[in-house]
């Protein structure tokens, strides 16, 4: 009976969590966690404190003995913590004014004070000086099916502006503020072989790996803030010099919010979603083209992924005090940048928004282990947020798109990653804090980006679309692996192609994913001889003599082509005459070489390896074509111009 | 009235002088040929017999660039070296090139002649470099007070807002280019006193700048903004041909070369026009009063 009337209770408060409102009819994810916010902000000591209900349902078979939470801000508490240690230990101004998160109470649902069984722990490094991750033994384990309920009462102490949290003078960006549950993974979940906890310490190259929540927060601030947030706010009330705003969110990875003083905020609409844009009052002339980016990834990301199904959403361009919090996702919250000046032609606003917005799908939607899998996150986003940028800005100029120069956002990721000279130190397949020399942005976002343009050339665009819809459909809320997305890609090409690239798509994982190797076609050589005789035979019936009458005009020509990196790809290769006839070949790339032969009237004039520049790995496109004539005019005509500016701008300087 | 005379005056005299033009855009061409031709040499050597060089006809690509790797760092290094070097080779040869044209283009020249030309500019060279030495350092120092320092200034205070710092940095360039006719001014005035007063020093060719330009400052700045306004257009218009221009043949190729050279002929003939009108202003006065020579 008492067990009963406890669920019942339990039940009960569940309800009060979830019932305020409801945003989507349907709840979209499963809801595995829920957060029941209240909070002041204290904009003289610079803190957030309050109280938070939150739950967890075990929902795997296992008998969980107790739970793990995030304490983020504890990360900036001093320069001996992991994130600290591995941004080279250099907090800079911020160590005189740090952030941190005090937990000062702790219960369960029985009021039981659960502190005394908390205790901070370092799964990643040992470090002991971190205290990012706590965990909690429960009095009584959490059967299959039972709902683990904690009331905490906290402080979070916010720094001076630090990856993309903090303060500065009355600017306050809130993110990782909150004690947040880590991710209980049952055996076969992932690449769990038993169930555990999935808990990372805050890293200084990682984010995100929440399970899908809903949130109800109510915030108090000054009455002259402008507040926005993740969540749909529900009311605003007024009390005194104070304002409490209450937010709802749901089916989302993370909370955060913003409050400030100079803030303009506006409205827009993309079908059934309404579009909050935060932006200082001065940059009115960024609204119209940040409202632009984000409809234009939206309905990008809705035709080719699949839908956006929040009907709320925000999105923040920070003042340059805050500058600090641009470029950061938070599902329905994400940040941008932009200035009071902004030329045109840059397409800095644009690209960085639509980056951030993309990651409601990549991270957002499909939540992937930012910590252990960033490729799946940043690296996948990257890459819609290049389709993106060309389609909406110029194939030839999604990021500059000036007359004198035009850079595609394409090749930005490219060139990145081919001109590291760390481009081979380690794969992409591992954890984010493992990433040495410097290689995290490059690896997860360029070099990801850049196999995938690489499988698109392979398989072609509709193909790829067809995966990343599959994707979306599969495993959209919940937590796929870099293995289920692998999984996605053999069954869709399969169904898209057969058997044309082979039985799975494997062979393309293991070079570009997992290995570390380079990929590197080139034409070594073009070489045409004229026909001999073969000596010592005399013309008759059955020699090829007789099937060529003008032998002194024939000639066997021969195109040689190498690999000269360790990736193997299949290439088309366009073989162009002296006769202006053409041939496309396909080579499977296997060989260290190979050589087309030809004999007839006609001489090779030219060939080119991966003419359309597909094969976006290739580390140099340069060796990728040879020819008789060179075409010099085109490399003149640049040196010609170059040489006018020169005596132009001498002509100017002199007096 | 007088700022037309000097203008109107100025132009014959420059057009008169169309064969120190020639001089000067021919030296000036071999001076910048001299290291853009082996870059060019360079680069069709880095690139090869590869045909990536074909998605050049459809603008600069960057892309191209890198994909040379080690080479392409060697090229833009060769290249910036290559410009600083031609400034510096290409001032120390304005200072002697000046002194020709101011030379040529008082009144009563007549015919041209080369060896004179070259003579006056043998004979004002040291004077002509340190003066052109002294301005260029005003001229960078003013550029440092008006646009560089505020811009740090504006960039890192929390204090001052985005459209305040724009404005500061805006209006910092701005009274950067109101002012800059005026150390041209000094220059060319003092320039134009010691083609007349050979024997006197440079320290007083420029003090006679300074007065001469702040007491005829009107007349003097006035006469500079159509000079100024010719050369933005001009400057528009190369850069506005050039970047839209892309020819395919060797034939349009070499109509480039010839038309971008022509508009550079016309660059320095303004610039001689400029010299000329100065010359007219600086003549004028000596008629007037005739102290004035005796600085």
């Amino acid at each position: 009976m008492r067990k009963t009337l406890i669920s019942l209770a339990c039940l009960f408060l569940i309800i009060q969590i979830v019932s305020p409102q409801i945003i989507n009819k349907v709840p979209l994810s499963e809801r595995i966690t829920g957060y029941k916010i209240n909070v002041t902000l204290d904009t003289d000591a610079k803190t957030v404190g309050g109280n938070l209900e939150a739950f967890w349902i075990n929902k795997s078979s296992d008998t969980v003995p107790d739970i793990r939470m995030h304490l983020y801000m504890n990360a900036f508490r001093s320069n001996r913590t992991t994130f600290y240690k591995e941004s080279g230990g250099s907090p800079g101004e911020n160590e005189k004014d740090p952030g941190w998160i005090e937990i000062e109470s702790f219960h369960d649902k029985n009021d039981v004070d659960l502190l005394p069984m908390m205790e901070f722990i370092r799964p990643d490094d040992g470090n002991s000086e971190d205290k990012t991750v706590i965990r909690v033994l429960l009095p009584e384990p959490a059967l299959p099916g039972d709902t683990v309920f904690v009331k905490i009462d906290f402080v979070t102490k916010l720094p001076s502006a630090i990856r993309r949290t903090g303060y500065t003078d009355n600017y306050f960006f809130v993110a990782q503020w909150f004690p947040k549950f880590g991710v209980y993974e049952p055996a076969g979940m992932r690449y769990a072989t038993s169930g555990g906890w999935n808990c990372h310490q805050f890293h200084a190259n990682s984010e995100f790996y929440s399970n899908h929540s809903v949130y109800d927060v109510k915030i108090k601030v000054p009455e002259s803030y402008v507040t926005g947030s993740g969540g749909q706010l529900i009311s605003e009330t007024l009390d005194g010099e104070m304002k409490t705003l209450v937010f709802r969110a749901e089916d989302i990875v993370d909370f955060a919010w913003t409050a400030w003083t100079d803030y303009a905020s506006y409205n827009d609409k993309w079908r059934d979603v309404n579009i909050i844009l935060l932006i200082p009052k001065e940059r009115i002339k960024q609204v119209g083209r940040q409202f632009t980016a984000v409809k234009n990834a939206l309905e990008y990301l809705d035709q080719n992924v699949g839908p956006y199904p929040w009907p709320h959403l925000t999105f923040v361009d920070p003042p340059s005090i805050g500058a600090g919090a641009g470029g950061m996702e938070y599902t329905t919250l994400f940040t941008s940048v932009s200035s009071y000046f902004m030329p045109d032609f840059l397409h800095i606003p644009e690209l960085v928004t639509i980056h951030e917005f993309g990651h409601a799908y990549f991270m957002g939607m499909l939540a992937s282990n930012e910590f252990e899998e960033p490729w799946l996150d940043e690296g996948v986003n990257s890459y819609w947020e290049e389709r993106i940028m060309d389609h909406y800005y110029g194939k030839n100029s999604g990021v500059l798109d000036h007359r004198m120069l035009k850079i595609p956002d394409i090749t930005y990721s490219r060139l990145s990653y081919v001109l590291s000279p760390s481009r081979q130190v380690i794969s992409n397949n591992e954890y984010s804090w493992n990433y040495p020399h410097g290689t995290y942005s490059m690896m997860s976002y360029l070099k990801t980006a850049t196999w995938l343009h690489t499988l698109e050339g392979i398989v072609g665009q509709e193909t790829m679309n067809n995966i990343f819809r599959q994707y979306y459909k599969k495993w959209a809320f919940r937590h796929p692996s870099g293995r289920d997305f692998v999984n996605v890609v053999n069954e869709v090409v399969r169904i898209d192609h057969w058997d044309k690239f082979g039985p799975d798509m494997n062979w393309f994982f293991d070079q570009t994913l997992y290995g570390t190797g380079i990929c590197d076609y080139k034409v070594s050589g073009i070489i045409n001889r004229k026909y001999s005789k073969p000596a010592g035979k005399t013309e008759s019936a059955d020699t090829v003599i007789t099937f060529w009458p003008h032998s002194d005009s024939l000639y066997t020509s021969t195109a040689r082509l190498e690999r000269a990196g360790e990736i193997m790809l299949p290439v088309d290769v366009l073989i162009h005459f002296t006769d202006g006839s053409e041939l496309l070949e396909s080579w499977d790339g296997k060989a260290r070489y190979k050589d087309f032969k030809y004999t007839g009237y006609r001489e090779i004039q030219w060939v080119k390896i991966d003419p359309d520049f597909k094969i976006r790995m290739d580390v140099n496109f340069n060796n990728n074509s040879m020819t008789k004539d060179p075409p010099k005019v085109p490399l003149h005509q640049l040196i010609s111009k170059i040489t006018t500016f020169v005596q132009y701008f001498l002509s100017v300087m002199l007096l | 009235m007088r700022i037309y005379n000097s203008l109107r005056t100025g132009i014959f005299r420059a057009l008169r002088s169309w064969k120190s033009v020639l001089i000067v855009w021919f030296i000036m061409f071999i001076l910048v040929s001299v290291f853009m031709y082996p870059l060019r040499s360079s680069a069709d050597s880095a690139f090869g017999t590869s045909m990536i060089t074909e998605k050049l006809s459809a603008g600069f690509d960057i892309e191209i660039f890198a994909d040379l790797g080690p080479l392409f760092k060697s090229l833009v290094s060769f290249f910036l070296s290559g410009i600083l070097m031609a400034y510096l080779a290409g001032f120390i040869l304005n200072s002697f090139l000046t002194g020709g044209l101011f030379n040529i283009v008082r009144e009563n020249k007549g015919q041209f002649s080369g060896r004179e030309f070259f003579r006056a500019g043998a004979l004002n060279f040291w004077p002509f470099l340190f003066i052109s030495l002294i301005v260029t350092i005003v001229i960078i120092l003013l550029g440092l007070v008006l646009v560089r320092i505020p811009s740090l200034i504006a960039g890192a205070s929390e204090t001052i807002s985005e459209k305040g710092a724009f404005y500061i940095v805006i209006s910092g360039i701005v009274v950067f280019l109101v002012i800059i006719p005026l150390p041209v001014l000094i220059a060319d005035y003092a320039r134009a006193w010691k083609t007349v007063n050979a024997n006197s020093s440079c320290f007083r060719a420029l003090g006679f700048g300074f007065s001469y330009t702040f007491r005829n400052f009107l007349s003097s700045f006035f006469t500079m903004v159509p000079l100024i306004i010719f050369q933005i257009i001009l400057g528009y218009l190369i850069l506005t041909i050039l970047s839209g221009w892309r020819p395919v043949t060797g034939g349009g190729l070499f109509l480039l070369l010839i038309i971008s050279q022509l508009m550079l002929c016309f660059r320095i003939l303004l610039k001689v026009w400029r010299y000329a009108s100065i010359t007219y202003l600086f003549e004028g006065s000596i008629k007037a009063d005739p102290v004035i020579n005796n600085f």
